[in-house]
């Protein structure tokens, strides 16, 4: 069956994408940020679009040729959408972007998103591979999209270099993998994989690990993060991450489970070194930006619990974790850029130095308590969303008696305790710096970004229930 | 000519791209050695396709497609290169650090 009817969000975002692309060329030079409205109204409309599809039971909901449209997906497509809006509304009180073409920069991110949708529907290693790229594609030319920056263009260098390297390794896994299955559709694999499988899946694991920034495939990610628009380290922080965490749950639990191929070792060693790489590099850093990089590392590492159990648990808490994740992590940017726009006018340096984070209860109390609240959901601190997510994924380690997995992920929360407040400590207790205008001054979009991921971050830790009942009924695969 | 034949050629050239992509300085010999590794692939999803599913053209469509994602990383990334190299001179991996740490 074609059903390319189920596909009818991407297609409309694709459209709207390539709308605003052209519209760049014709709108008046210097006019170009007003396209960021447009691209604002694209996501809402997709999002709107999916939603309508939830609710209207069964009905858009089956199996196309290439793809899968299951709760699974529908939920994974609400996030991915959800944290494009709020970096878009980051992206209108940054002022990095040229002004020259900024109506491509939404178009870029809006294809990036329509990738990510596709990944996360993909069931044939041909669509898979195709949005990983358009995912790439986009995200490299995003990463350098501050020309006149030397640190965006070298970041969006050492990003593509990595990601040219992994996509061709995926390539050639995929021809191993055809080879052993003769097809490239993962639906019908019941038989173990023999060895051509195996390795094919191996090096299509490589692929996957570099979007996901796992342990040995994250060289790029402090640089390219670092580099990168600051909006555009919002996004990356966490929307790929959680497309390709996500279609990897599907890969590793509904298309080839362990019967198929046991990976379980190897993927618990690489979750335990993703957890453990990044929290203790985080510790040492003192660019917030480079410090969030280090730390979304770790957060990749905790997500990977609920693939290496591969249970319905853990499924759950991969969706739980990913939809919490991208509230706080896009939270804790939205308060790194207003400071860093607030630095950049007062002293000269690194403007996101973590001095910037200096006396920041007395500057504007509000800004401190938001930023608090993101840092210890990030850590997993209880009352907070973080703490929820982190629950389900250490659950099922513990269900699944994967003890040491669990051991792994308590004590890696720890570790992060220490960087998260070592910035609390500075906004708290820390005397702000000399120059620094006594009044922070945020732009209003910065502003209702942070307060729709601070109120999406305090709901879902005061009162969980309707999420997780929305994240039980979604994770489920369909064929 | 057997599919080892193929086989062979393919991973070949797949290690000869690995090879040079990890060793070469030259960010553009690094592209050169990438495009190794994706027709690597494509060659052997060519003979796969002729000698294990002769019935279906399952293997060439997905070359088809390589072909088409390689061109354009190409194209992204020789833009990056050349945005560099008006900025600094350099197309050596070596020079770009400023980000480190």
């Amino acid at each position: 069956m074609v059903n390319l009817a189920l596909l009818r969000p991407e297609f409309v975002l694709s459209a709207l994408a390539l709308a605003l692309l052209a519209a760049d060329l014709l709108t008046p030079p210097g006019r170009g940020r007003a396209l960021d409205w447009g691209a604002l109204a694209s996501c809402a409309a997709t999002l709107a679009l999916v939603i309508a599809g939830l609710a209207c039971a069964g009905g858009h909901l089956g199996l196309g040729t290439l793809w899968a449209v299951d709760p699974f997906s529908q939920f994974l497509k609400i996030v991915i959408l959800g944290s494009a809006i709020l970096s878009l509304l980051l992206n209108l009180d940054y002022e990095g972007i040229p002004v020259r073409h900024a109506g491509s920069f939404s178009g870029l991110l809006l294809l990036c998103t329509v990738g990510m949708m596709f990944l996360v529907s993909a069931v044939d290693l041909l669509l898979l591979f195709v949005s990983l790229e358009l995912v790439s594609l986009s995200s490299f030319v995003l990463t350098g999209y501050e020309r006149a920056s030397p640190k965006s263009n070298e970041g969006a260098l050492k990003y593509f270099i990595f990601g040219a390297f992994a996509a061709a390794v995926m390539a050639f896994g995929i021809s191993l993998f055809y080879g052993e299955a003769r097809t490239t559709l993962l639906l019908s694999l019941g038989s173990p994989l023999g060895p051509l499988g195996l390795l094919g899946l191996l090096f299509i694991l490589i692929g996957f690990g570099f979007k996901a920034a796992m342990v040995p495939m994250h060289f790029w990610v402090p640089d390219a993060y670092e580099g990168a628009p600051t909006p555009v380290t919002a996004f990356l922080s966490v929307a790929p991450k959680v497309a390709a965490l996500g279609a990897l749950a599907r890969l590793l639990t509904a298309l080839v489970p362990t019967r198929a191929a046991d990976l379980t070792l190897l993927l618990s060693i690489l979750c335990v070194l993703t957890m453990t790489v990044g929290n203790f590099v985080a510790l040492f850093q003192r660019n917030v930006k480079r410090l969030l990089a280090y730390s979304s590392i770790a957060q990749a590492g905790y997500i990977m619990i609920g693939i290496v159990t591969a249970d319905a648990m853990g499924t759950q808490g991969v969706l739980l974790y990913s939809f919490v994740y991208v509230a706080m992590n896009i939270g804790a940017f939205a308060m790194a850029i207003a400071l860093a726009e607030d630095r950049r006018r007062y002293a000269a340096g690194d403007p996101y130095d973590l001095s910037a984070f200096d006396g920041l209860a007395g500057r504007s109390l509000p800004a401190a308590l938001a930023m608090a609240f993101f840092l210890l959901s990030l850590a997993g601190i209880p009352p907070l969303a973080g703490f929820i997510g982190k629950f389900y994924l250490i659950g099922s380690a513990v269900g699944t008696r994967h003890y040491w997995l669990a051991v792994a992920a308590v004590v890696n929360s720890v570790v992060s305790v220490y960087y998260y407040m070592s910035i609390a400590y500075r906004m708290f207790f820390v005397a702000r710096q000399r120059e620094a205008p006594r009044r922070l001054s945020m732009g209003v979009s910065l502003y209702g970004s942070a307060a729709l991921a601070l109120a999406a971050v305090l709901a879902l830790g005061v009162l969980p229930d309707r999420l997780v009942a929305w994240v039980q009924a979604s994770a489920k695969f369909l064929p | 000519m057997t599919l080892a034949h193929y086989l062979f050629l393919g991973s070949a050239l797949f290690i000869v791209g690995i090879f040079g992509a990890l060793t070469r300085r030259n960010v553009i010999g690094i592209l050169m050695s990438v495009e190794l590794m994706f027709n690597a692939a494509n060659i052997n999803l060519a003979a796969f396709n002729r000698f294990l599913a002769p019935a279906g053209v399952t293997g060439q469509a997905v070359a088809l497609f390589i072909m088409t994602v390689a061109a354009a990383e190409v194209v992204v990334g020789l833009a990056l290169v050349l945005m560099i190299y008006r900025a600094r001179d350099t197309v050596y991996a070596e020079d770009i650090n400023i980000l480190r740490g």
